[in-house]
């Protein structure tokens, strides 16, 4: 098996227009979170979202287009022969939105083959590639697709790039879910009441060792496993026992081979819904019993991003293992008693070179992901 | 990367049904059959109404693979992964649910249906009904051959993911709507693929995945899923 190795990482979310802007704001305990105005929201739970400044268009085009524009000024140029993995669970939804509405839009822009074409003709690509749906844990689906591709030898790169958008579409649904937050996101807080969405995108390069040092590409941590399983429960509500998500941790140390006591810290998805958190904090202490670990969610700053949730959480996990800090949970005043030991409401700091990221989602999907901090 | 084809099932505008069935396996242009519970599970099964007609279609197909494959009944849960692949996913059921957005600035909009406005929502169901924990999740692909899911099936067999895999495409009509915009044949179709020679269910040969992403079946290259079904149903070992 040959070792993945990350050498570009970019992102776009509320919080700023690349990866530095948001590691500063979480840094900072900043949230992007704050009233939409895209369209009417008054008969929904919540008024607020996180959501990207520059978006809007006069033109009928999907407002992706724009926010993969600011993703893509940001991103290294792509090598030849790299192989193109996007995770997006709606695409471009709003384009749908328009027709619907009776407003002018192109229906050929609602699929996604399109716009995987339309990524690959921007990144220079010549073969389009495949999009990955896997609901909330689509993005990190991904990244393992990716990892799995380069270690087994079936590419030598290969580009990830993860985006979805705040939509009427997904807001009204998640409303009469009652899964919005009434107040505000407060991921693993005890008085936690639901998630807020937000919008994003980032765009991973992986490729292995042999190809980063052939062509002087930097490496900003290293893919050490992955794992994916069902829970084969319920499809919109986690297991409460976590089983799902404890069997893909569960496959990522195999595929690490590491113990569970290497690592070193987690970002959890923490979408700050009741039972989405509650699941994490067990699925969490069954594999690390009563060890102390710190652990953040990113969606009290950003939002929950959906499909490309994972994807910036990896970028922002590399930029935890070189600065050897988590972040805070934005949003977490009262940690929630289960959680003792994993949360703060503060930067900690990380003693160790391992990082476990994860995500689930409806289906019952969950996913895990664990980061290296490259040495020296 | 080998695995052996041990279960076949589908959807099509010819009908539905599993390859032990025997007879002649086609994928017309035609609209699909309309499919209710006892078509597709001989005991009341209360999720099945509510579910929407993409789910309806992709667990209907998974459920005639496995059932094929004798692995329908269960009683442990098991680690078997589903890779499906759709061009359009649940456009019809996005059109439905947004529709309910549309009444009253939101207000009445169905929460089941949100439910079923992902592409890879049936899979959820299928591991309900099939106790399968494995890997599931769904693709959109570009190229034309419909054969993505199959090779990252195998690419999850070759890495040990799993032992059995579930892998095809499942897609309603186009909607009319897009109609001038994208052009599908409707249905699903579902293949197992074990990493191991079946003991006791059918052998529809072996298909494998070399280094340049061509797929083989019993050693000739096939361009298409649909060829690949059609070879596999012709020389089926029982």
């Amino acid at each position: 098996m040959r070792e993945v190795c990350i050498s570009a990482a970019h992102t776009v979310t509320g919080l700023g227009p690349d990866l530095d802007s948001l590691w500063r704001g979480v840094m900072a305990g900043e949230s992007a979170i704050r009233p939409l105005t895209r369209f009417a929201t008054d008969r929904y739970l919540t008024g607020n979202a996180s959501w990207i400044e520059g978006l809007e268009s006069k033109s009928s085009q999907s407002r992706l287009y724009p926010l993969l524009e600011q993703l893509f000024d940001g991103f290294v140029p792509v090598p030849a022969g790299t192989t193109l993995i996007t995770a997006s669970t709606k695409g471009c939804i709003d384009g749908m939105e328009r027709l619907q509405m009776g407003l002018p839009g192109d229906p050929a822009e609602v699929p996604m083959a399109p716009l995987l074409q339309h990524i690959a003709g921007r990144l220079g690509m010549t073969a389009s590639g495949i999009n990955i749906n896997a609901a909330c844990a689509s993005s990190t689906i991904a990244v393992a697709r990716a990892a799995s591709l380069i270690a087994a030898g079936r590419s030598e790169s290969v580009v990830v790039v993860c985006m979805d958008l705040v939509s009427e579409f997904v807001f009204s649904g998640f409303s009469a879910l009652q899964a919005l937050s009434r107040t505000a996101c407060r991921p693993f807080d005890r008085n936690r009441d639901g998630l807020i969405l937000g919008e994003g995108g980032a765009a991973l390069l992986l490729m292995s060792r042999e190809q980063a040092i052939r062509e002087g590409w930097p490496v900003l941590g290293v893919v050490s496993g992955w794992g994916s399983a069902n829970d084969a429960t319920h499809i919109t509500a986690p297991a409460r026992d976590g089983c799902g998500l404890i069997q893909s941790v569960r496959q990522a140390l195999k595929r690490a081979a590491i113990a569970p006591a290497e690592i070193a810290a987690i970002s959890a998805h923490g979408t700050a819904t009741v039972y989405n958190d509650l699941m994490e904090l067990i699925a969490f202490r069954t594999l690390f019993g009563e060890r102390s670990i710190p652990m953040h969610s990113i969606k009290g700053a950003i939002g929950h991003t959906l499909g490309a949730a994972g994807g910036i959480e990896v970028a922002l996990g590399l930029k935890c293992l070189e600065a050897g800090q988590l972040p805070p949970t934005v949003g977490l005043l009262e940690p929630e008693e289960a959680g003792e030991g994993f949360l703060s409401c503060s930067a900690e700091p990380i003693d160790g070179r391992y990082l476990l990221s994860t995500n689930s989602g409806f289906g019952g999907v969950n996913a895990a992901l664990i980061l290296r901090r490259e040495e020296g | 990367m080998d695995a052996y084809i041990c279960g076949i099932g589908w959807v099509t505008g010819a009908g539905f049904g599993w390859g032990s069935q025997g007879g002649e396996w086609t994928m017309p242009d035609l609209p699909l059959p309309p499919l209710t519970r006892k078509d597709v599970f001989p005991e009341p099964n209360q999720r099945f109404g509510r579910m929407s007609e993409y789910t309806k279609l992709g667990l209907a197909a998974v459920t005639f693979a496995l059932r094929d494959a004798g692995l329908e009944k269960w009683a442990d849960k098991r680690p078997i992964g589903v890779v499906a692949s759709t061009r359009l996913g649940c456009l019809a059921t996005d059109l439905e649910y947004h529709t309910t957005v549309l009444l009253d600035g939101g207000g009445l909009a169905s929460p089941n249906l949100f439910a079923y406005t992902l592409a890879n929502c049936f899979l959820g169901d299928a591991a309900i009904q099939f106790g399968l924990t494995g890997s599931s999740f769904a693709i959109n692909e570009t190229g034309g051959d419909n054969l993505d899911a199959i090779r990252m099936a195998l690419e999850d067999l070759e890495q040990g993911e799993a032992d059995t895999m579930l892998a095809g495409i499942c897609d309603l009509a186009v909607p009319e709507a897009f109609a001038d915009s994208v052009s599908l044949t409707p249905g699903a179709v579902f293949l197992v693929l074990a990493a191991t020679a079946p003991a006791a269910s059918n052998n529809y040969g072996i298909v494998s995945l070399v280094g340049d992403g061509t797929l083989l079946h019993n050693g000739s290259a096939t361009n298409s899923l649909f060829e690949l079904v059609q070879r596999a149903m012709t020389g089926i070992i029982r």
